[in-house]
């Protein structure tokens, strides 16, 4: 099975609190990661290190065999790493269909030149993507949606709406962050089943998720993060059963 | 008649400066005061060329407009390189660092303006002609500007102004569009420079300072930030209505302080009455593409 991306010998301290201690972990093709963990485990940290959104103290980030280090967000989102946030951080201003538009990769229409003097170009573009917009749209059962605004739908469906917006930037690999906190219903199962055909397709999945029962039945494999480092690698449910763990977990 | 002929051409210049900046500052959201500083750049290369090399206004106006844009890269580079805040700042030095330039300059004529800029156009086709020249390249300039801000090129200014970060992931270099947007601006402000120097055959330093900024904000703001056709609007309005408080008789020491108090109170009101200005945009981007053809069956 091919590696996706790989961290290695990652470290990171803000101040005297080490979020990333010595980490090595590696994502592979049509595989879904989980990482579990409490609250300030650096989980999100991780994520924020290998987008480079945090640069990191020590250690590398390679994608497919390209070496990350000191690129830009944008340039390893070029490279094929995607990624969903917290707190989904939508665009406001434009509606959920504008808010998929905007995650294609290499649109015409966004060079100035290309705008102002190949206009048919464009064109042609435009219905490509659309059509595959509103593809992604029904897979995340939001094909009524489309035109609506952010402000008129629910929480839940708005972090389906970030991770369609993920999947039309066609990543080889895919972040996703805590995409369970307020889904709930029929939506936890859209969500639960997109994420599953993502992999399906040969993306590379990691989540970071508290809600341990989605773990348990989307991931093929988990890790247990702890003060920055990782402390165990395996299925899920023997990381559940290990009392140890879980004792770190709930802080008991 | 030539006074209504040249507040049409006003009209017609302000109404490129203020839909050029609404593009820059409502739709990119980039907080920059140069504008005017850009609209010099343009006037004085324009003029220059045509006094100095003898060149036709069909050629030193887009030299101008070519200027202005190359001039905007230089200046943001490092300033968005920053931080967007720091544009703010950068912006204001460089409009009054670019005045002081222009007034110890031989060569655009010091503090006392360049003058001698030979006519262009108006001899042959008159005020008239030149005032619907200036008309149809306004509506041609609101035009396009619709068509960059309201197609897949504003999707993304108006996707990186919500978030830059969640932008970003996507592959996109917030700055590079940024600088792009300014350039874009700033060039066509450039380009109403040489419209206006080469009309008006003279230009001096402080025909661009920051009560030109304030103006041109004020255009937008009034007339409606973030719409087609708000700064057109703002332009017509506040170009009339200065001229139409001139007949009250004031004394003309009166006069100029008033036009200040009435563009700043204008902008005070329109902040606490109607914050989106007279054509209100709505609270979200709409593409002009939208409807049916935007749907697939």
């Amino acid at each position: 099975m091919t590696k996706v991306l790989e961290i290695k010998n990652l470290n990171k301290s803000f101040g005297g609190i080490r979020v990333a201690d010595d980490i090595n972990l590696s994502l592979t093709a049509g595989r879904v990661l989980g990482l579990i963990g409490p609250n300030g485990a650096g989980k999100t940290s991780l994520f924020n290190l290998a987008f480079g959104n945090v640069k990191p103290d020590s250690g590398s980030i390679l994608l497919n065999g390209t070496l990350l280090d000191g690129m830009t967000p944008h340039q390893r989102a070029r490279c094929g790493l995607a990624r969903t946030w917290q707190h989904v951080r939508l665009f406001p201003s434009l509606t959920v269909l504008d808010n998929i538009l905007i995650g294609a990769r290499g649109y015409p229409g966004e060079h100035l030149t290309q705008v102002l003097f190949r206009p048919s170009r464009l064109a042609a573009h435009m219905k490509g993507s659309l059509e595959k917009a509103y593809g992604i749209l029904e897979r995340c059962g939001l094909g009524s949606a489309a035109e609506q605004t952010l402000a008129d739908l629910p929480y839940g469906r708005q972090k389906l709406v970030g991770v369609a917006r993920a999947l039309m930037n066609d990543a080889q690999c895919l972040l996703l962050d805590e995409p369970m906190a307020g889904v709930e219903g029929q939506l936890y199962s859209i969500m639960q089943r997109v994420v599953r055909e993502v992999a399906e397709s040969g993306v590379a999945v990691g989540v970071v998720e508290h809600n341990v029962a989605f773990i348990r039945d989307l991931c093929d494999e988990g890790v247990f993060m702890f003060a920055g480092k990782i402390l165990a690698r395996g299925a899920v449910s023997d990381l559940i059963a290990d009392t140890q763990l879980t004792e770190l977990y709930f802080g008991t | 008649m030539e006074f209504i002929y040249l507040i049409i051409i006003v009209i017609g210049i302000y109404v490129i400066l203020a839909s050029s900046f609404n593009f820059v500052i409502g739709y990119g959201g980039l907080l920059s005061i140069a504008h005017p500083a850009f609209f010099a750049i343009g006037a004085y290369t324009a003029g220059i060329l045509a006094r100095d090399l003898g060149w036709s206004g069909w050629i030193t106006i887009p030299i101008g407009a070519m200027m202005a844009f190359c001039c905007s890269i230089v200046v943001s580079l490092p300033a968005l390189r920053i931080s967007g805040d720091y544009l703010i700042i950068a912006s204001i030095g460089f409009q009054l660092g670019l005045i002081e330039v222009l007034k110890n300059l031989k060569i655009t004529g010091g503090a006392g303006g360049l003058s001698n800029i030979p006519a262009f156009l108006v001899p042959q086709i008159g005020s008239a002609g030149y005032a619907a020249l200036v008309t149809v390249t306004a509506l041609l300039v609101v035009l396009l500007l619709r068509y960059v801000a309201h197609g897949p090129y504003g999707r993304a200014v108006t996707a990186m102004r919500d978030d830059e970060a969640a932008f970003a992931a996507l592959g996109r270099s917030p700055m590079w569009l940024k600088l792009w947007v300014l350039a874009l601006g700033s060039g066509i402000a450039g380009f109403a420079g040489g419209i206006y120097a080469l009309y008006f055959r003279y230009v001096t330093p402080e025909q661009f300072d920051v009560m030109q900024s304030n103006i041109i904000l004020t255009m937008v703001m009034v007339g409606g930030m973030r719409t087609t056709w708000g700064p057109v609007v703002g332009a017509v309005l506040l170009e009339i209505l200065p001229q139409a408080i001139t007949f009250l008789n004031l004394p003309p020491s009166v006069l100029g302080p008033l036009q200040g108090i009435i563009f700043t109170s204008l902008v005070l009101i329109f902040m606490f009455v109607r914050p989106g200005g007279l054509v209100s945009a709505g609270q979200h981007w709409h593409g002009s593409d939208y409807g049916p053809a935007r749907r697939v069956p």
